[in-house]
């Protein structure tokens, strides 16, 4: 007697499934999904780090800094430039954490990309302070109008707006990505049911019999579902092992986005180091998730599909 | 046991709605507990249609029906009961029903695998029924190397292995010689008088009077005779 499971009960699935273009479909749905997971993940993690960053941040430009104060309000202004005058003021106001200006090389390096390497001296450039304000503070009206006092056509720019912008952004980009998601898991488990119903037409007969011996639905519908479930976590496996490197050449592009060095010029040992843990570790994860979820909506969906068919069965 | 009372079916779904006159038509009549029973009429009567029902293949439209304590209708029970007690139905198809990829002894098996027997067990009671049927030498055969009795001597040995309640043939002896007929007929009688209900649809006028039993006798569907109501 045959001792293989699969050959006890003439059910023999491995031969009524289209195997090969199951994995190969559930490993497309899971490449792009792991495409999907790391772009909202990193989309987040960016908008995380941005927004850290401009918490509390006010970039004040003075235009014309060497120039006199012009209205002192009180006696730090006195004999002072624009430029030092509205620095003494920041750093007197209890709000105000740090203040420092940007240093020309600062300015230089921030301009560069517009202005070319030479174009910063033909220009004059306001002065940038960069001010930290405390948790939950800013710059009143009044604060405003004293330093516009002292340096006439000084913009100030509270960088916290910008922090719902991005909040925004990265909200948007992660309902996106649920909606890509949910397409992709549907798009799963369409394929998947029209697997599972072409193999319950090959096996018509072989399920008619075990039914009429007293086959239980559960029964039945576990052995699809054990067999699905494997071709979903086979594609699952296959889709992620495709995506990994795709991704992680993405991270080494954008490292510098996220505060790391860039990698597209790496060498082949950093490049066999990224791979084996270049990816940050809520990538890691989610990737590691998605074949078990392809093997669960592949289980899931052919229980339920093969119950539902048995349903015209008495 | 099984009891039958002014049973209606008729081909289609619940659904879909039936077709035309019914296949069966107030049949009642009932078999107790160890009974055998020849099921006889002409072709088209309706004897592969009330051994479907009695199968549990389909459910009656009308009508009451109590197989083996359970009762089928007019109010069927869960389906997971209606599989339990399939479990203790063994059914001889007319054409028998394999499994083309699996063996003789896979084949036989399948009832005792279903229940979760113990392998060895499932071994030793495979061997003995291919034994009784005579297709010992056979058991590592596919079906489709079979001639057509040897196929329906392995759908009998698959119905009787799990030692059911109630075993349903329908033209058992068909593609048997004479003597393999008397003798499979002999068997299931002898399982009768050890408490099992077995109920034969047959047209060999030579087994029915070798083997003298009561007889429902079905005519367009309708019951015109039966012993035992």
């Amino acid at each position: 007697m045959s001792d293989a499971r699969n050959r006890r009960d003439g059910l023999a699935l491995a031969g009524a499934l289209p195997d090969r273009t199951l994995i190969a479909m559930i490993a497309a749905m899971a490449f792009l999904a792991s495409l999907t997971l790391a772009g909202a993940l990193g989309a987040r993690s960016l908008s995380l780090r941005w927004a850290a960053g401009a918490a509390g941040l006010v970039t004040v430009q003075v235009p014309q800094p060497d120039n006199p104060a012009s209205a002192p309000p009180s006696e730090t202004a006195t004999g002072k430039t624009r430029a030092e005058a509205a620095l003494a003021l920041l750093g007197t106001l209890p709000e105000t954490m740090s203040v420092r200006r940007l240093s020309a090389t600062e300015l230089d390096t921030l301009l560069r990309p517009w202005l070319g390497v030479s174009g910063t001296a033909a220009l004059p450039l306001p002065a940038v302070i960069e001010v930290h304000m405390h948790p939950g503070t800013h710059l009143d009206a009044g604060q405003e109008t004293a330093l516009r006092d002292v340096a006439p056509g000084t913009l100030i720019e509270r960088n916290d707006e910008w922090r719902g912008r991005l909040a925004g952004l990265a909200g948007s980009l992660e309902l996106c990505a649920a909606l890509a998601l949910a397409a992709v898991s549907f798009v799963a488990v369409a394929v998947t049911g029209m697997a599972t119903r072409l193999g319950l037409g090959v096996r018509r007969d072989a399920v008619g019999i075990l039914h009429g011996l007293g086959a239980a639905d559960g029964y039945i519908a576990g052995r699809f579902g054990t067999r699905l479930g494997a071709l979903g976590l086979a594609g699952g496996l296959a889709g992620v092992i495709c995506g990994f490197p795709v991704l992680t050449l993405l991270y080494g592009i954008t490292a510098p986005l996220y505060g790391g060095d860039a990698t597209l010029t790496a060498s082949v040992d950093q490049v066999r180091t990224l791979i084996l843990g270049g990816l940050p570790r809520p990538v890691l994860i989610g990737l590691g998730i998605i074949p078990l979820i392809a093997m669960c909506l592949g289980w899931s969906t052919a229980r339920i599909i093969v119950r539902l068919w048995l349903r015209r069965l008495p | 046991m099984i009891y039958a009372r002014n049973l209606n079916w008729s081909h289609g779904t619940r659904r879909r709605g039936t077709s035309g006159e019914p296949t069966l038509s107030g049949v009642t009549f009932s078999v107790p507990a160890g009974g055998f029973r020849w099921l006889l009429g002409p072709s088209g009567a309706g004897k592969s249609s009330l051994l479907r029902l009695l199968h549990l293949e389909s459910l009656p439209r009308a009508g009451e029906l109590t197989i083996l304590g359970t009762q089928v209708s007019p109010v069927p029970p869960r389906r997971a009961i209606l599989s339990g007690l399939r479990r203790r139905i063994g059914m001889v198809h007319q054409h028998p029903r394999l499994m083309p990829g699996l063996s003789v002894a896979d084949n036989v098996a399948l009832p005792l695998r279903l229940i979760r027997t113990p392998e060895s067990t499932v071994r030793e009671e495979v061997g003995a029924i291919l034994e009784w049927v005579g297709l010992s030498e056979r058991a590592e055969a596919l079906p489709g190397a079979l001639s057509g009795g040897e196929q329906q001597r392995v759908a009998i040995a698959r119905a009787v292995v799990p030692r059911p309640a109630l075993i349903l043939a329908d033209e058992p002896t068909n593609a048997q010689e004479d003597t393999q007929a008397l003798r499979i007929v002999g068997m299931l009688r002898e399982l009768s008088t050890m408490g099992t209900t077995v109920i034969i649809a047959s047209h060999n006028e030579t087994l029915i009077r070798r083997f003298e039993a009561p007889a429902l006798i079905l005519s367009s569907g309708r019951l015109t005779e039966a012993s035992g109501v």
